[in-house]
């Protein structure tokens, strides 16, 4: 690895996004920390309704009215995103960082033909130098965008693009949809890509494309991304890095290998355990027992906690920290704290639990 | 392809039409009421020989079956008869009246459409505002008030107390306009008659409005709605994501998709403004169709009525034709 990939890219600091409801306010994301580095590719793991789209929504500030970010930091490249005007903050979505959605079709627009939709986001960033066509030349600038809408939409495997420019969302299929809104995503280069569950709505076959196109760019072009995910296999296989995460917090997180070959966390092993695998017949798939709780209403302990088999009464009484374990992965559990230091902590059973 | 596909809905309104025609042909037959006694009751004391030559005249002693069929005949030739009572031919009569009602009715749609459009859409982007809840009950109220009632109250506040409008007509003489296409506004623009110009505009002014206000009701709460569905979609979502300003996510992304209900909308309007129109015309003495067939019904005219029914029925469906063709260019998803 040279130095280059090491830079980092984005890195959330403590990032809280709320939803004011009816029933009271629903923490969506609660303290999420990540970085990512140029060219990393970035697993958000966990079950629905998690708070894994809110936090894509929330690093293009893209979060409907009435929920809001509530605190923490979204720096990327050095800067805040928080402090940017919207002028600035428009710059930078689109052209640094795109965003490819879970359902393609209601993700494009039925009004306008494939072709144009993907011309708009070059022409909103102004990607083809138009600066030294005056006049009719710009017919030449016109052109070279086309050409380069055409580039790409060929790059994510559209084929016979020239007939396809002119077709509407209804006229693709769900694979080809879904081609076309990473084209959008694509067509001015930009250095992070968010994809939200972008192979959920697709069969398996079309699912392994979109992935492999994903993983080609992410070499080609040293696009990092973050890919949203409920499926911690997909993650595993993808990813060079995973956060798992439960009821708005990250509960564990680390290299890939390390989370996926000794999960330290009770979910993460949880997730693990209920994954089907083809290989191992006969083996029984363990369901998580429970529902995910009511982000209105979290405990003030460990929200995993009701349905954690490891769960002692110290779970409930206060928020747990996010700790070291001796693997190198970061995991939220008291499992992972040092007793002796933690003398509030009735944790009496740790040593039966180790051995 | 379209244009055959157009031409095709525009045969398919000949039997849309011949329905109409029986069943105005019908009805004005089946109203208490006759002609020749209605005539005659207005002229005086008159011989009953009379009376049974103008019976004859107007084949109103032959069979119904035989007079209907006698309708349809000419009607299909395009000839709509003679006039009972002004004694003159009722497609000349129905030509020298069309386009009033046309002036009228492009009036009041293109009032309302200018009011519906801006409140529609800021209502919906400001959900919940003072102003969303303001235009909302306006809307409410525009769609409860009788135009009857409201064209009173305009000419009483604009007309009688202020002074600022004129009562009745479609223009003062004096302007001295030359007539082209008969829509004084637009004749007045082509001629280059400034007079003209504000005259008849001063004169279309309250009736556009008595006309317009329910359409520009019915159409803002539509787009209204339409808007708050196409501004919550995921399309919009990825618009912002793009980097689209904020009035481009508006007004092209949730503005083009939400016109497509709105269209249909707009198109049942054309309807109520056609019907609508028999009203204000009373009202502001507005020389055009629905005071003709107003009083035709009154008189029995039967010619009268059923040449005006026709040519209603005529412009409703080829203004739904325009709709559904205007809707195909909106909706991708939709073919003739
Ligand atoms: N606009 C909103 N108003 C109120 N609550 C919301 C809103 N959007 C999301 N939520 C709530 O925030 C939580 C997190 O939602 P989010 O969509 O981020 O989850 P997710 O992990 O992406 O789920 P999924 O896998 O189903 O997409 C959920 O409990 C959801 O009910
Ligand atoms: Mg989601």
């Amino acid at each position: 690895m040279n130095s280059i990939q090491q830079e980092i890219l984005l890195e959330l600091r403590n990032l809280s996004t709320v939803y004011p409801t009816k029933r009271g306010l629903v923490r969506a994301v609660d303290g999420v920390g990540f970085s990512v580095k140029r060219g990393q590719i970035l697993g958000i793991v966990g079950e629905s309704g998690c708070g894994k789209s809110t936090v894509l929504l929330s690093i293009l500030r893209l979060i409907r009215r009435p929920g809001y970010i509530d605190q923490g930091q979204i720096i990327f490249r050095g800067q805040d995103l928080r402090g940017l005007s919207s002028n600035a903050m428009r710059n930078i979505r689109g052209r640094e960082i795109s965003m490819i959605f879970q359902d393609p079709l209601s993700t494009l627009n039925p009004a306008f033909q494939i072709g144009q939709q993907i011309h708009e986001s070059l022409r909103l960033h102004q990607v083809i130098d138009g600066s030294r066509s005056l006049g009719p030349l710009k017919m030449g600038q016109r052109a070279r965008e086309k050409e380069r809408v055409l580039e790409v939409m060929t790059e994510v495997g559209i084929p016979s693009p020239v007939d396809r420019y002119t077709a509407y969302p209804h006229q693709f299929s769900g694979g080809m949809q879904q081609r076309a809104l990473i084209a959008i995503a694509l067509v001015c280069e930009p250095a992070l890509l968010l994809a939200d569950e972008p192979t959920t709505a697709l069969d398996v076959t079309i699912q392994a494309q979109i992935l492999d196109l994903m993983r080609r760019i992410n070499q080609n072009r040293g696009t990092a991304i973050i890919l949203v995910t409920h499926d911690l296999g997909l993650a595993a296989e993808f990813c060079d890095t995973i956060a798992v995460m439960y009821a708005g917090r990250i509960v564990e997180q680390g290299p890939v290998d390390d989370v996926v070959a000794n999960p330290q966390h009770p979910y993460t092993q949880g997730l693990l355990a209920c994954r089907p695998r083809i290989s191992e017949r006969g083996q029984r798939v363990q369901p998580i027992p429970g529902n995910v709780p009511d982000l209105a209403e979290l405990p003030p302990g460990c929200p995993f906690a009701p349905r954690c088999s490891y769960q002692r009464g110290a779970c409930d009484e206060g928020p747990i920290p996010l700790v070291s374990t001796s693997l190198g992965n970061i995991s939220r559990c008291l499992l992972h704290v040092d007793y002796r230091r933690q003398k509030d902590w009735k944790w009496t059973d740790r040593v039966a639990l180790e051995a | 392809m379209r244009a055959i596909k157009i031409l095709e809905r525009v045969i398919a309104t000949i039997p849309i039409m011949f329905g109409v025609a029986i069943m105005v042909f019908l009805f004005m037959r089946l109203t208490p009421g006759d002609p020749v006694d209605i005539m005659m009751g207005q002229g005086g004391a008159v011989s009953a020989g009379e009376m049974e030559r103008l019976r004859h005249e107007f084949h109103l002693d032959q069979p119904l079956s035989i007079q209907l069929w006698l309708f349809l005949k000419d009607a299909f030739r395009g000839d709509l008869g003679y006039s009972y009572v002004q004694k003159r031919p009722v497609i000349d009569l129905i030509v020298e009246r069309l386009p009033a009602t046309i002036e009228l009715a492009l009036g009041a749609l293109i009032f309302g459409l200018i009011i519906a459009m801006p409140v529609g859409i800021i209502s919906a982007v400001r959900q919940n505002s003072l102003l969303d809840r303001f235009s909302m009950a306006g809307a409410f109220l525009g769609i409860s008030m009788p135009a009857f009632w409201l064209g009173i109250i305009l000419i009483l506040v604009f007309s009688v107390r202020l002074h600022w409008l004129p009562v009745q007509g479609r223009i003062d003489h004096s302007a001295g306009l030359q007539e082209v296409t008969g829509l004084y506004v637009l004749d007045s623009l082509l001629t280059g008659n400034r007079e003209a110009v504000a005259s008849s505009l001063k004169h279309l002014a309250l009736p556009a409005v008595t006309l317009g206000a329910g359409v520009a009701a019915v159409v803002a709460r539509v787009l209204r709605s339409s808007m708050l569905e196409t501004l919550r979609s995921d399309y919009v979502t990825l618009a912002r994501a793009k980097g689209a300003s904020e009035w481009m996510v508006v007004l092209k992304h949730a503005l083009r998709n939400a016109l497509i209900p709105t269209v249909t909308v707009v198109g049942l309007q054309i309807g109520v403004l056609l019907g609508g129109n028999m009203i204000v015309e009373t009202v502001f003495g507005w020389p055009g169709l629905g005071r003709l067939v107003v009083t035709a019904i009154f008189n029995r005219d039967f010619p009268l009525v059923q040449g005006t029914v026709m040519v209603y029925a005529f412009t409703f469906v080829m203004a739904n034709l325009i709709v559904d063709v205007l809707y195909t260019y909106l909706n991708p998803k939709i073919t003739l």
